[in-house]
C-alpha cells in the first residue's frame, strides 16, 4: 500500500475539562494526534489518564474544549449532527464490553441491518455487505449466525459481531477501546488477529486504547503513553518498549508481569498512585511519583520534544542530559 | 506440611435447566506458607471452588461430594454453625472488588474494630494498636482509618481489605481476581504486598485469577482448570515451562508478552462444554489438537507426571512431543 500523507484522522491541540459541581477535572490537556491508513496507534495509561476522552473526542462523541480535529484533511471540529452522519459512518469505535453492546432482543441480523439503514444504504446491498462483513470475521457460514440472538453466543463470537457491525459502513478508521479486556484469554488472540487483518486487508486507520502494553506491542507499531492529560512519550512501540525514556514510561513497563518465571521483581521506581490534575497547574504532572524529580519540573510544565529519531518525550530530566 | 488438601471436590449448581457441574471432581493441594495460583477461564469453576472452601456458596450450590481436609479436619460434613469460627480466624475471604468487603457507611476504623473486638477477643485499646499495625503491613498509613472507603483509591481500597482480611490472623487467605480491577502499578503493589506478607507471616493463599502473568510473578504452585477440574498442577516454574497438559500448553501462546517480539498469537479454537452436559471423556478433547478417540471415551485422572506435578491428560507420555507441536501455529489452526 502506497502511504498516504493525509492522516486519515489528526487532533491537534485537544483539550477537555469536564465541570463537576465543585470542581475542574481537565481530562485532556493539549494532545495532537495523527492517524495515517494502514497504521495503528496504541494509547495506554492508567485509568483516569485521559486516554477514553481522547478516543471519544476524535470520535466527535465528545466536545472538545479547545483543538482541531481533521478527517482524512477536512477540519470536522464544528459540524453537528446530520453534517457528521458521513463521519460517523467512516469512523467507528469498537465496544470493550460485547456483552452490552449488542440489543439483547435483536437478532444478529437486525443488529447488522440497523447500522446499514441508518447510514442510507440501498437495501439490495445489506445481503451482500453482511455476508462479506461476516466472512471477515470467520462467522461461517454466515446464516448460521444471523437468526441468534446475542445470548446464544460466547464472549469471543459477540465480540465478532460487534467488530463485524463496526466493518459494515466501510470505515477508515477504527476505535477501539479495551477490544479484549471483557474476554477470556484463550479467545483473546482470535479478536487480536482480526483486528490486525481487518487493518492490514482494508487499509484502515486504527487507534487503540489499553492499560495493556503487551496487547499494544501486538498490535500496533507506534504507542502514546499518557499520563493526566497529556502525552508524556511516544514512539515506535517496540523501541519505546525495550528503552523507554520517561520515568512513567519505565515504570509502567517495569510494572507488567510477564508470563514467564525468571523475573526481575525489582522494586517498582514509582511512587503512590494516579492523582488528579488541577486546571491551571503548572509543572509537570508525574513529579509527585518521580524520583528524579527536581526543582525545575514543578516551576516549568515539559513540553513533548523529540529526543531521538522518531521518539518524542516530555521530561526535563531528558532533554537536559 | 500441607495446610489444605482438597481432594475430588463436587459442587453443583441447581437451576431450572438441570444441574451445572460448576466444579466436577477437583483436587488441590495448598502447603502452609505458599501462595497457590487458581487459574483458569471464565466459567472455569475456579471462583465457586474458592467459595465453597471459604463456606460461602451461594443458597443454589451445594456440595455434592468430596472432602476439604484444612489443618487436619474435613470441612464438608460441618454445620454452619461449625464453619463459623473458622471463618475469619483460620482462613479469610478477599473478594475481586474490595468495596464488597468494606462498608460504604462506616469509617474504616469502625469496621476494623468491629472485626477486632467482636469476632476477635481484644480490648479495643489493643484493637486501636492491632489495626495501625495491619494497615502498616499492607503499606497503608493508618491515619487513613479516619476515612470512608468511598475516599480511597482503588489500590487503597485494595490494600484496606487485605488488612481486614488478616486481622484476626488467619492461616489462608482466599483472594478471588485480587488485582484484576486495579491498573498494573498498582497491581503490581498489591501484589508485592501479598508476596510480603506471606513470607513475613508465613501465610498461605489461593489466589483465583485468569491471569497466567499474575500467577508466574506472585505464585509458588499453581492450579490448571478447566470446565471444573483441575487438569494440571505443580510447582509455577515447571508447569509454566514445561506443561503437560494441552490446555496449558495452548494458553502460554495465547496472549502476548510484553518482552516477546510478537510472533503470531495463536488462540485455542472453540469454547468449554457446557457443564450442564459434560462429556463423557476428556472435557478439553473438543478442543485438543492432539486428541485421539480413546481422550473422548473416558476421562483422564490426574497423574503424577513430575515430582509434586500432575495432568490430567491420556497422552502425558508423549508430552515431550506435544509440547515441539504445540509452538507451532498451524497445530492450533482448525
Amino acid at each position: 500500500m502506497t502511504v498516504n500523507p493525509i492522516p486519515v484522522i489528526a487532533g491537534e491541540a485537544l483539550a477537555k475539562t469536564f465541570r463537576l459541581r465543585h470542581r475542574a477535572v481537565p481530562a485532556v490537556r493539549g494532545i495532537s494526534l495523527a492517524v495515517r491508513a494502514g497504521e495503528a496507534l496504541g494509547i495506554v495509561g492508567e485509568s483516569g489518564c485521559g486516554k477514553t476522552t481522547t478516543a471519544r473526542l476524535l470520535l466527535r462523541l465528545e466536545e472538545p474544549g479547545a483543538g482541531r480535529i481533521r478527517f482524512l484533511g477536512e477540519d470536522i471540529t464544528d459540524r453537528h449532527g446530520m453534517a457528521l452522519l458521513h463521519f460517523r459512518s467512516r469512523a467507528q469505535l469498537v465496544f470493550q464490553n460485547p456483552f452490552d453492546a449488542l440489543n439483547p432482543r435483536f437478532t444478529i441480523r437486525r443488529s447488522l441491518t440497523e447500522p446499514l439503514r441508518n447510514f442510507g444504504i440501498p437495501r439490495e446491498e445489506h445481503e451482500a455487505r453482511i455476508d462479506a462483513v461476516m466472512r471477515r470475521v470467520r462467522l461461517l457460514p454466515a446464516v448460521a449466525w444471523l437468526d441468534r440472538r446475542p445470548h446464544e453466543l460466547s464472549g469471543g463470537q459477540l465480540q465478532r459481531v460487534v467488530l463485524a457491525r463496526a466493518l459494515l459502513p466501510g470505515p477508515r478508521l477504527i476505535v477501539a477501546d479495551e477490544p479484549v479486556s471483557m474476554l477470556d484469554v484463550s479467545v483473546r488472540a482470535g479478536i487480536l488477529n482480526l483486528l490486525r487483518s481487518a487493518r492490514d486487508e482494508l487499509g484502515l486507520a486504527a487507534i487503540y486504547i489499553s492499560h495493556d502494553l503487551a496487547l499494544i506491542r501486538y498490535v500496533c507499531e507506534h504507542t502514546a503513553v499518557m499520563y493526566l492529560g497529556r502525552i508524556v512519550e511516544q514512539g515506535q512501540t517496540a523501541a519505546l518498549i525495550s528503552a523507554p525514556l520517561h520515568p512513567y514510561t519505565k515504570a509502567l513497563i517495569a510494572a507488567v508481569p510477564v508470563p514467564r518465571v525468571a523475573q526481575d521483581r525489582a522494586a517498582l521506581p514509582i511512587l503512590g498512585s494516579l492523582g488528579e490534575a488541577a486546571e491551571a497547574e503548572a509543572g509537570c504532572a508525574f513529579r509527585a511519583r518521580c524520583p528524579f524529580a527536581m526543582p525545575r519540573c514543578a516551576a516549568e510544565t515539559p513540553e513533548l520534544r523529540e529526543a531521538a529519531p522518531g521518539r518524542h518525550v516530555a521530561c526535563h530530566l531528558v532533554h537536559d542530559a | 506440611m500441607t495446610l489444605l488438601s482438597v481432594r475430588d471436590l463436587h459442587v453443583h449448581y441447581l437451576t431450572s435447566r438441570g444441574t451445572v457441574r460448576a466444579v466436577d471432581g477437583a483436587d488441590l493441594d495448598v502447603p502452609a506458607g505458599s501462595i497457590v495460583g487458581l487459574v483458569g477461564e471464565s466459567g472455569c469453576g475456579k471462583s465457586t471452588f474458592g467459595r465453597a472452601l471459604m463456606g460461602v456458596l451461594p443458597s443454589t450450590a451445594r456440595i455434592a461430594g468430596g472432602s476439604i481436609v484444612f489443618e487436619g479436619r474435613d470441612l464438608v460434613p460441618l454445620s454452619e454453625r461449625e464453619r463459623r469460627p473458622l471463618r475469619w480466624r483460620r482462613m479469610a475471604f478477599v473478594p475481586q472488588t474490595a468495596m464488597n468487603a468494606l462498608d460504604p457507611v462506616q469509617r474504616l476504623r469502625a469496621q476494623m474494630l468491629e472485626v477486632l473486638c467482636e469476632r476477635g477477643t481484644l480490648s479495643q485499646a489493643n484493637a486501636l494498636a492491632r489495626a495501625e499495625t495491619l494497615l502498616r503491613m499492607v503499606g497503608l498509613d493508618p491515619r487513613v482509618m479516619h476515612d470512608y472507603p468511598h475516599q480511597f483509591s482503588g489500590g487503597m481500597r485494595q490494600r484496606a481489605s487485605i488488612a481486614l482480611a488478616l486481622a484476626l490472623d488467619p492461616a489462608l487467605v482466599i483472594a478471588d481476581e485480587p488485582v484484576t480491577a486495579l491498573d498494573v502499578i498498582v497491581q503490581r503493589q498489591v501484589l508485592d504486598v501479598l508476596r510480603d506478607l506471606q513470607r513475613r507471616l508465613n501465610l498461605a493463599m489461593i489466589l483465583v485469577t485468569h491471569d497466567m502473568a499474575v500467577v508466574a510473578y506472585a505464585c509458588d504452585r499453581v492450579a490448571v482448570m478447566y470446565a471444573g477440574q483441575v487438569v494440571e498442577s505443580g510447582p509455577v516454574a515447571a508447569v509454566l515451562e514445561a506443561p503437560f497438559h494441552p490446555y496449558t500448553m495452548g494458553l502460554s501462546h495465547a496472549f502476548p508478552d510484553l518482552r516477546d517480539d510478537a510472533a503470531v498469537l495463536v488462540p485455542i479454537d472453540g469454547a468449554p462444554p457446557s457443564l450442564l452436559t459434560p462429556p463423557p471423556g476428556c472435557r478439553f478433547a473438543e478442543r485438543c489438537p492432539f486428541a485421539e478417540p480413546a481422550c473422548r471415551a473416558r476421562p483422564p485422572p490426574p497423574v503424577k507426571v513430575a515430582p509434586d506435578h500432575f495432568a490430567a491428560c491420556w497422552r502425558t507420555a508423549a508430552a515431550v512431543e506435544l509440547r515441539a507441536r504445540a509452538m507451532q501455529a498451524e497445530t492450533w489452526t482448525p
